[in-house]
């Protein structure tokens, strides 16, 4: 049996973890994805707050909705032509005494590429596995929770509220361009049309997933040249031991707990 | 039944790891285990602990005396060193085995034919090189050292460590020295050992973060407890 052994049950464990994500710095990225038919260039930041911790031996702990809450300022182009019908104002002519027969030209609107910015947040939820990492590197201990494969991220009503966004964005900027008047509801619908659910989940699948599928949950760390005491006097000076091994693993024995083991020597 | 039982954290640290890590602390401040008069230690040091000379009228500067702890050994129950028969080990208790060295200066002391005076100091005092060899007699000054070992039981305090922490120290119950005679000056021994284990061992203040590596947090509420070679905590996280 270890020299040293630790353990917290899953309701320690739920509270161990809290702190750990908790402190865990915001992520964040930028590049470009397509939203359904358009490239959009993105900037996304998402924080992380602990779900239910559910123990399971030998080494694995599971997260239960384990929440990404994420802000994502998006641009895109829309190429209005390609979307709304080409307008022309017929020629007109009249017949004026004395001048004759005038007519005006006919005028054709090239409808504009409007540019997109839209910011929206929200949160998605997501279950995954965390195995235990120990490792020694530059003389530290430390035991991390790393996820097991790649969680599936709950959507839910995420996408039809991004497109309400993405439709409140649009309609302004469409209202500044001038004869659109009978088409905006026609643009409006096409631009929803064309990125739809498919389109808003196949941008912030790949942007989001990555904030999830690298997790790794510190859950101790430690110097190998272990304090016991810092120095408090010239005549009493620094107390410390060598942990000489660490382990780790979920163990049931009446109930799941987290069990941390050490040996050290003076 | 597990181990945090109905607590949400547990810690355990087994003796061999107690005792490293009072080895540790042992090895880092030594004066906490010597003592030593001026005339063997005369300052504190990272080594030892300078103290006063035990006054005794007509002894100038008094009876210079030293005492050294070797670092404790303990075994926590259930037993596993042996210990003298007068010694019982029961539940929740530890025991100790430390060999103690004590000495004193013994120095011959001159009669002052004239009428008592405060004293002026220990050179006037030691003797010329004029006093005729006597074998019969004591050097001038004499280191005299004996050694013992010692065996103790005693339990676990919760106290607080000097950066404020929760932490333990080793609280002495009873001391025993094996064959002594008389038994009167046995029990003057023990007694007195008594006092000096309890002093030196309740400086020996060991945080509960150190007893578990580090690992997790823990608000004490069950503990230290003293069961299967090891000290045990529960509490909250």
């Amino acid at each position: 049996m270890a020299e040293i052994i630790a353990a917290i049950d899953e309701q320690g464990a739920n509270t161990l973890l809290d702190t750990a994500i908790n402190i865990l710095p915001a992520q964040s990225s930028s590049g470009s994805g397509n939203l359904g038919p358009f490239v959009a260039s993105y900037s996304v930041t998402a924080t992380l707050t602990n779900g239910d911790v559910d123990l399971i031996p030998p080494d694995i702990i599971r997260l239960v909705d384990l929440r990404v809450d994420w802000d994502l300022h998006l641009s895109f182009g829309i190429d209005l032509s390609a979307i709304l019908p080409d307008f022309c104002l017929p020629q007109v002519c009249i017949n004026i005494p004395c001048v004759g027969r005038v007519c005006t030209p006919r005028i054709c609107i090239d409808w504009p590429t409007i540019t997109v910015p839209v910011s929206f947040g929200d949160f998605i939820k997501a279950t995954g596995d965390f195995r235990l990492d120990i490792s020694l590197t530059g003389g530290v201990w430390r035991v991390q929770a790393v996820i097991v494969g790649v969680p599936n991220l709950q959507f839910g009503a995420t996408t039809a509220l991004l497109l309400a966004a993405i439709a409140a964005a649009v309609t302004p900027l469409l209202l500044a361009i001038p004869f659109i008047g009978p088409f905006l509801a026609i643009a409006v619908d096409a631009i929803l049309l064309a990125i739809g659910i498919a389109g808003v989940t196949g941008l912030l699948g790949p942007i989001l997933t990555p904030f999830v599928s690298g997790l790794k949950i510190p859950i101790y760390s430690q110097p190998q040249l272990f304090p016991v005491l810092p120095a408090e006097s010239a005549i009493d000076p620094q107390v410390a031991v060598t942990i000489d091994l660490i382990a780790a693993a979920v163990v049931n024995s009446g109930e799941d707990e987290l069990v941390l083991s050490a040996d050290i020597s003076a | 039944m597990s181990l945090t039982e109905t607590e949400t954290a547990f810690a355990s640290v087994h003796e061999d790891a107690l005792n490293d890590v009072i080895t540790a602390f042992c090895t880092s401040r030594p004066h906490h285990l010597a003592y030593g008069s001026p005339a063997f230690t005369p300052v504190t040091t990272v080594a030892e602990t300078a103290m006063p000379a035990i006054a005794f009228p007509g002894v100038p500067g008094g009876i210079q005396w030293r005492i050294r702890l070797s670092i404790p050994r303990i075994d926590l129950f259930k037993q596993t060193t042996p210990l003298p028969p007068e010694l019982t080990l029961g539940p929740g208790q530890f025991s100790a085995e430390i060999d103690v060295e004590l000495c004193i200066e013994c120095r011959r002391l001159k009669i002052d034919p004239k009428p008592p005076r405060p004293p002026k100091g220990r050179e006037q005092d030691k003797g010329t090189p004029n006093d005729p060899p006597r074998d019969d007699r004591r050097p001038l000054s004499e280191l005299t050292c004996f050694k013992l070992r010692v065996f103790a039981i005693g339990h676990i305090e919760h106290v607080l460590a000097s950066t404020g922490e929760d932490a333990i120290a080793l609280a002495v119950d009873a001391v025993e020295i094996v064959d002594i005679k008389p038994d009167e000056l046995e029990a003057f021994l023990e007694c007195f050992l008594f006092l000096i284990l309890q002093a030196a061992l309740a400086g020996i203040r060991l945080p509960l973060r150190a007893l578990r590596a580090g690992a997790f947090q823990l608000i004490l509420a069950v503990g230290p407890l003293i069961d299967d070679d090891r000290v045990k905590v529960r509490g909250l996280v």
